[in-house]
């Protein structure tokens, strides 16, 4: 649908903001050169960030709070392995499949969005650990709780080594600018009014014509395919996979402190979340307490709720004295 | 164009509607009167969707009983809520967007102006709607989006309660406009019996969930059984 009518100049500069925080993020393994380190921190940063965006396009565009997304990047990462490993797919189509496959399982969810608020994300919770016992029991075909191995890495493409930091590295800003760009197309179309509009006034929306449920439901297999995208192209980064991992509790909570210390409103604010919240956890937490260093984390995420509930970019927001809703 | 067919709602142990059965024609504006808890809310529940009920719903002949919510605003019944209902985080003009875009299936920004200028929203247009708004441009608001759907039916719910009564005038004034403007077909709930006077020409009257009365406004204010059902003492 054509995009809806919001004045062009505050669009050019969210344009321009994406664009620059995109740039910056891609030109940072030329400033950091050889810390292969460093580049690994912000390869598992930009994952979590590929996951915090698809979970605040849930939260944002259709008011879904999913407590599951564990699920959506295990079918992912699981699903890419074994399509590469057993049908010899290449890894590089293998992942977009593996979104596909995530997607796919989503739909198994749909009956949970005539729920709402808690009702939706403890359903969704349930449906996250079924997957994992899944996993766990299937060991015919994922390995069970050894978990799987021999699958292919991340391949080489014009003479570019992508299973290199480096590589991985550009491949995931890629992909995250990639994801950016579709949230920010679907938001400023009239779906993505509708699914604004959505997250607390369902019924008005739905007697003005919209159907709550089909865009909700477009939202969650979209949701999907991007965390199954991260869930895939991680797998194939550690070159490893077991239940215990790839369905980690972790992948379901970690994007939701990081969308909310973002500001999970907007398109920006996830990716600067999970990637400030992930170095500080690794950098500076674990530095400090060297076991049980996500406490900081909680007391972290308490701090920004009560200070600026509308996260790190609503803060910026704030002290520029910009208007009510952030909108990177 | 609108035929309900012993229409009834049960909510646990208490029948908010019970056999109601009438028929409006195309162009008329029937005012829906009762007492509080009567069942006028419930009955446009039903007949927007929100709420499923027994019996039949019939508009333009066809039998819409089991049309979902968001296929009925798409059928031409557009609604205003008692407690106005704006999107939140949207502004005016992307209200009526979103109610044109999906209720009327079309993106037409002309229209929308026109709206917006009939209903004196104008200058409101980039307002966030749930903080930006007064109470009587939230109670515009209700409407100009039910308009955006382009309707042909228009379920107006105690629009004009919490307006003085200059106020209610110039209200009354502007739903007769919109009534010969846009060729619209219009059921009010409202209690002032003045207003139904001035701005129908039929009224039905609910109580417990039962229609008590039917017929012109002076005819249905005469009848024993609707002052008793506001007095609760038998008409002298």
């Amino acid at each position: 649908m054509a995009a809806s009518s919001s004045s062009s100049r505050p669009q050019m500069g969210r344009n321009a903001g994406l664009v620059l925080g995109v740039l910056v993020l891609a030109a940072l393994p030329l400033v950091l050169g050889a810390s292969n380190y460093l580049l690994g921190l912000f390869i598992s940063a930009l994952i979590l960030a590929g996951i915090s965006l698809a979970w605040a396009l849930l939260g944002n565009l259709g008011g879904m709070v999913s407590f599951g997304h564990a699920a959506f990047f295990g079918v992912g990462a699981y699903a890419s392995a074994l399509i590469s490993a057993r049908l010899g797919v290449p890894v590089l189509l293998a992942i977009p499949l593996a979104g596909l496959c995530a997607a796919l399982c989503s739909l198994a969810m749909l009956p949970a969005l005539r729920l709402s608020g808690p009702y939706f994300a403890l359903a969704i919770l349930a449906y996250a650990q079924i997957f994992r016992i899944l996993a766990t029991e299937a060991t015919w075909l994922t390995g069970g709780a050894a978990g799987l191995q021999r699958y292919p890495g991340l391949p080489t493409i014009f003479g570019f080594d992508l299973s290199t930091r480096t590589g991985s590295y550009v491949l995931l800003v890629l992909l995250v600018a990639l994801c950016a760009l579709a949230y920010v197309a679907i938001r400023r179309s009239h779906v993505g009014t509708a699914l604004r509009a959505i997250a607390e006034s369902e019924d008005a929306t739905r007697v003005v014509g919209v159907n709550s449920v089909m865009l909700k439901a477009w939202m969650l297999l979209l949701s999907a395919f991007m965390t199954g995208l991260f869930g895939a192209l991680n797998a194939h980064i550690i070159g490893f996979l077991d239940p215990d991992y790839a369905f980690s509790g972790v992948w379901s909570v970690m994007p939701i402190i990081a969308a909310i210390f973002g500001g999970y409103r907007t398109i920006l604010g996830p990716v600067a979340g999970a990637i400030l919240i992930y170095m500080f956890d690794q950098v500076v937490a674990k530095s400090l307490i060297a076991v049980g260093h996500q406490i900081l984390l909680g007391i972290l995420l308490a701090v920004m709720i009560l200070v600026a509930p509308n996260g790190v970019l609503g803060l910026f927001k704030r002290a520029k004295g910009g208007n009510r809703h952030a909108e990177a | 164009m609108l035929r309900l067919d012993q229409v009834s709602v049960r909510f646990g142990g208490l029948m908010a509607l019970k056999d109601v059965s009438f028929e409006l024609k195309g162009g008329e504006i029937l005012g829906l009167v009762g007492p509080n808890g009567a069942g006028k809310t419930t009955l446009f529940n039903v007949i927007s969707g929100l709420t499923r009920a027994r019996g039949r719903t019939l508009f333009n002949d066809k039998d819409i009983s089991a049309l979902p919510l968001h296929k009925r605003a798409r059928v031409g019944i557009g609604r205003t809520f008692q407690i106005p209902q704006p999107m939140k985080h949207l502004t005016v003009r992307e209200n009526l967007t979103v109610a044109q875009v999906f209720g009327a299936g079309r993106n037409d920004p002309a229209r929308i102006d026109e709206i917006l200028d009939v209903m004196q929203l104008s200058e409101q247009a980039d307002r966030d709607a749930q903080s930006g708004l007064a109470l009587q441009e939230l109670k515009r608001l209700e409407i100009a989006k039910a308009l955006a759907t382009e309707p042909k039916l228009l379920l107006l719910d105690e629009v004009l309660a919490g307006l003085e009564s200059q106020a209610k005038r110039q209200f009354t004034g502007k739903l007769k406009e919109l009534h010969a403007r846009f060729g619209l077909t219009i059921v009010i709930v409202e209690h002032d019996i003045e207003t139904i006077s001035d701005l129908c020409s039929r009224a039905v009257v609910l109580n417990f969930g039962q229609l008590i009365a039917d017929g012109t406004p002076a005819e249905v204010f005469r009848n024993p059984l609707v002052v008793e059902s506001y007095t609760g003492t038998p008409h002298a």
